[in-house]
C-alpha cells in the first residue's frame, strides 16, 4: 500500500514493474489482499495520490474576498455558460447571509475542493477523486448516480443531472460558450475549478490565476476581483500574495475538518470596504 | 414424509373459499403497476421522482434499507442451525434463509432503479473504492446474496418435483437439471457451516456499515449519532427475527401444524424479544451520549436537528423506545403468554420499529441539514414527496416479496427428508 502510494506512475513500464515486485513480496498467503491492492493501484490510489502532495507540484486554491463581493452573480452565470448548465444546475451559487450582528453579506460558493473531501471518501466506485493538484474531479463515465456524494457534501456543492443535457445554457452567449463536453443524464456533476482551462493553459505555458485563458471562468468574470485563483505552492502566485496580506481568513464549516481549498476573507476585515456595509 | 399443508381459507356464508388465486392476482396487478413505473424510470431517468438535490435519497432507499434489515434473521439462524447445531431450529432456519433471500433480492431490485445509471450497477464490483462504506455494503450484499442463494437451493430442491415428475420423462433437460440440483444440494449441505460463518461475517459487516453510511454524513442532521452501526445490526436482528416469528407461525403453526413445535416458536419469539429489549436499552444510551456531547455550537445544532425531525423525535420515543420495550417484554415472556394471537400482534412492533429506524435515518435524518454559512448557520428542513412512479416501483418490489413468499409458503415442503439422520 505505502509502496504504491509513494510511487508516482510516471510510465506504464515502471508501474507494471512495481506491481510485479509487489506481488512477489506479497507471497501466497497475502494473495487475495494483493489482488485487492492491485485493483486499488490501478484505479483510485494511483489517481488520488499520484504526486503534488509533497509541495513540488501545483496546489490550486481560491480566495474569495467577501468584502468585495457585490452579489452580481457573474461567477454563477459564467460558470453556467462554460459548463452548459441550466439555471437549476448551478455549480456556483451566491446567497445573502448575515453576520452575528445581523449585517448582510453575499456569500458565493463554488466547490470547496476539500483536501479531505467527504465526497471522495464515500464514492463507492471512485468516480470522484482528488487530483494531485488538489482539484476534486469527476469521472463521468464511472459514476453510477447513487448520489451518496451529494448526501455527504456539507456544502451542497454537487448537483445531480436529473435530465438530458440542454442544448444551450440560458447564460450563453452573454457569459461565454460551452467549453466542456456534456455529461450524461443520471450522473452527479460538480465544479471542476475549470480544470480544462488549467490543463490546457499549463500545456501552453500559461499561468493559471494570471492568464485569463488558464483561469477559472468565475474568477475571470468577477467584476470586482473578489475571487483570486492560483497555485498555493508558489509563493509568488496571486493567491499566495493575497493570503500573506490578508489579516484574517475563514473557511466554511472548518469544524468538519474537510480542509477546503477555497478560502474567504470575512466581511468587515478591511477598513476600506468599498462595496459592503459601512 | 409428504407434508400436508392447510391452505388458509375464507368463509363466505356456508362456503370456504381458497383465497390464494385472488391474492396472487392482486399481487400480479401490483407487479404490473410497478412495471409501468419501471418503464418511466428507465425511459426518463430520475426526474420522474420527487427527489431533488436537497433530498437526494428517498422512498426507494428507505425500502432498500428496510428490506435488508428484515432479512436479518438469516444470518442469526445460519449460526444457530449450522454452528450451534440446535436441530429443532433447522426447519425454521429454512424459512429464515427464504426471508433473507427475499429481503436482499428486493433491496437489490429497488436499488437498481434508484441509480442514475442503472446499467452501471456492476461498477462497484470492478472499480474498487474500499474507503467507501457504500462500496463495502454493495460488495457484502452481492456476496451475501450469493451465500443466500447457496443456502436457498437446498430448501427449494426439497420440493417433490425434483424427485420425479412427468415433465422429467418428456424433457430430458429438466431431468438432468433436477439431478444436478440434487448433487449441488448435497455439496451445499456439506458446506453449510462455512456458508454460515461467511454469512455471519458479511451480515455483521454490511448491516453495521449501513448505519455508518449515515454516521459519515457531516452535512446532515443524523451524522452525530455514535452508535448507529451497532443500532443497525441489532435492529436488523430484532426486526428480522420478529418477522421470522410472525411468518413462522403462519407457515408452520397455521399451514403445517405439528412441523415445528410451539416451544420452538416461543424460543424464536424470545430471541426476538431479548434483542428488541437490548436494542431499546442501547438506544437510550445513544440518545443520552449524543446530548451529552452537544456542548459545541455546531454539534448542538445537529443535535437540535436530531431532536426535531431525525432519530430522537416523538417518533423515536413512541416507535423506537416505548412500544418496542413493551413488545420486547411480551415476546421475551412468550412461554408465559402462550397465546399466539397476542405474540403475533406484538411481533409486528419490532418489525415496524426496524422499518421506522431506517425511515428515520433516511427521511428525517437527511431532510434536516445545517446550512454552510459561517456566522448564523441554521437547520434547514427540506421537503420531499414521492411521486406515483416511486410508489409504483415500491409496489413492484413489495409485490415481488409477497408473491415469492406466498408461493414458497404454499408449495415448499420446508422439511428435509434427510433430517432424521
Amino acid at each position: 500500500m505505502s509502496e504504491l502510494e509513494k510511487e508516482q506512475p510516471v510510465s506504464k513500464e515502471t508501474s507494471a514493474a512495481s506491481r510485479r515486485d509487489f506481488i512477489k513480496l506479497a507471497g501466497a498467503l497475502a494473495g487475495a489482499a494483493g489482488v485487492t491492492k492491485l485493483f486499488m493501484g490501478n484505479s483510485t490510489t494511483a489517481r488520488a495520490y499520484s504526486g503534488g502532495e509533497d509541495g513540488t507540484g501545483h496546489k490550486w486554491g481560491m480566495l474569495i474576498d467577501i468584502n468585495l463581493c457585490i452579489g452580481c452573480q457573474y461567477c454563477t452565470f459564467s460558470c453556467e455558460a462554460i459548463n452548459n448548465l441550466a439555471d437549476d444546475m448551478r455549480y456556483c451559487v451566491v446567497t445573502t447571509e448575515t453576520t452575528q450582528s445581523g449585517e448582510e453579506f453575499f456569500l458565493s460558493r463554488p466547490c470547496m475542493h476539500c483536501d479531505e473531501a467527504p465526497c471522495v471518501h464515500v464514492c463507492p466506485v471512485g468516480a470522484t477523486y482528488k487530483r494531485s493538484d488538489g482539484i476534486v474531479a469527476m469521472d463521468y463515465d464511472r459514476c453510477i448516480g447513487c448520489r451518496y456524494c451529494q448526501v455527504a457534501c456539507p456544502y451542497d456543492a454537487r448537483v445531480f443531472n436529473w435530465r438530458e443535457p440542454i442544448a444551450l445554457s440560458p447564460q450563453s452567449p452573454d457569459f461565454g460558450y460551452q467549453e466542456v463536453p456534456n455529461r450524461p443524464r443520471g450522473v452527479v456533476e460538480k465544479c471542476t475549478f475549470c480544470s480544462h482551462r488549467i490543463d490546457a493553459g499549463l500545456e501552453r505555458a500559461l499561468v493559471p490565476g494570471v492568464d485569463p485563458q488558464a483561469t477559472p471562468a468565475c474568477v475571470v468574470a468577477c467584476p470586482t476581483t473578489a475571487r483570486i485563483f492560483g497555485d498555493m505552492n508558489d509563493p509568488a502566485s496571486p493567491i499566495s500574495v493575497a493570503l500573506s496580506q490578508a489579516e484574517t481568513t475563514l473557511r466554511l464549516r472548518e469544524e468538519l475538518s474537510t480542509e477546503p481549498r477555497v478560502i474567504y476573507i470575512p466581511p468587515d476585515a478591511h477598513s476600506d470596504n468599498r462595496f459592503q456595509g459601512s | 414424509m409428504q407434508t400436508t399443508i392447510n391452505y388458509p381459507k375464507l368463509r363466505f356464508g356456508s362456503k370456504y373459499v381458497d383465497i390464494f388465486p385472488y391474492w396472487i392476482s392482486l399481487l400480479f396487478l401490483g407487479v404490473l403497476f410497478g412495471l409501468v413505473g419501471v418503464f418511466f424510470v428507465l425511459r426518463d431517468g430520475l426526474q420522474v421522482t420527487g427527489l431533488s438535490n436537497k433530498v437526494p435519497w428517498g422512498l426507494w432507499i428507505s425500502i432498500d434499507l428496510s428490506s435488508i434489515s428484515l432479512g436479518g434473521s438469516a444470518f442469526v439462524f445460519g449460526v444457530i442451525v449450522y454452528l450451534l447445531r440446535l436441530k429443532r431450529f433447522e426447519v425454521i432456519g429454512k424459512l429464515a434463509v427464504l426471508l433473507g433471500f427475499l429481503g436482499y433480492s428486493t433491496a437489490g431490485m429497488v436499488l437498481l432503479f434508484d441509480l442514475g445509471q442503472p446499467f452501471r450497477f456492476w461498477h462497484p464490483i470492478v472499480f474498487w473504492q474500499p474507503h467507501s462504506l457504500l462500496w463495502e455494503v454493495t460488495m457484502c450484499v452481492v456476496l451475501y446474496l450469493t451465500v443466500l442463494v447457496a443456502e436457498l437451493i437446498p430448501v427449494i430442491v426439497e420440493h417433490p418435483f425434483f424427485d420425479g415428475h412427468e415433465l422429467h420423462e418428456k424433457y430430458p433437460i429438466i431431468k438432468k437439471t433436477a439431478a444436478f440440483a440434487k448433487t449441488l444440494t448435497h455439496w451445499l449441505h456439506k458446506a453449510g457451516p462455512i456458508l454460515a460463518v461467511v454469512g455471519l461475517t458479511l451480515s455483521l459487516l454490511h448491516q453495521a456499515s449501513l448505519g455508518a453510511t449515515y454516521s459519515v454524513l457531516f452535512g446532515r442532521g443524523v451524522w452525530f449519532n455514535q452508535s448507529a452501526p451497532v443500532q443497525f445490526v441489532f435492529s436488523a436482528m430484532s426486526g428480522g427475527i420478529a418477522l421470522l416469528f410472525f411468518m413462522g407461525t403462519l407457515v408452520f403453526r397455521v399451514m403445517r401444524p405439528g412441523m415445528v413445535s410451539d416451544d420452538t416458536l416461543y424460543d424464536v419469539a424470545r430471541i426476538a424479544g431479548g434483542i428488541t429489549l437490548l436494542l431499546t436499552y442501547l438506544r437510550l444510551w445513544d440518545w443520552a451520549v449524543t446530548n451529552y456531547y452537544s456542548f459545541d455550537r455546531n454539534i448542538s445544532l445537529q443535535t437540535e436537528a436530531l431532536n426535531a425531525v431525525a432519530p430522537y423525535s416523538l417518533a423515536f420515543w413512541l416507535g423506537q423506545a416505548l412500544l418496542p420495550a413493551i413488545a420486547g417484554s411480551v415476546l421475551l415472556s412468550a412461554k408465559s403468554v402462550k397465546n399466539f394471537r397476542y405474540l403475533m400482534a406484538f411481533s409486528v412492533i419490532p418489525i415496524f420499529a426496524a422499518i421506522l429506524t431506517r425511515w428515520n435515518y433516511n427521511f428525517a435524518g437527511l431532510i434536516a441539514t445545517s446550512t454552510y454559512d459561517p456566522y448564523t448557520p441554521i437547520i434547514r428542513v427540506s421537503s420531499y414527496t414521492p411521486t406515483w412512479v416511486e410508489f409504483a416501483v415500491a409496489s413492484l418490489v413489495i409485490s415481488y416479496w409477497l408473491l415469492m413468499f406466498s408461493f414458497a409458503a404454499r408449495y415448499l415442503p420446508f422439511q428435509s427428508k434427510h433430517s432424521e439422520h
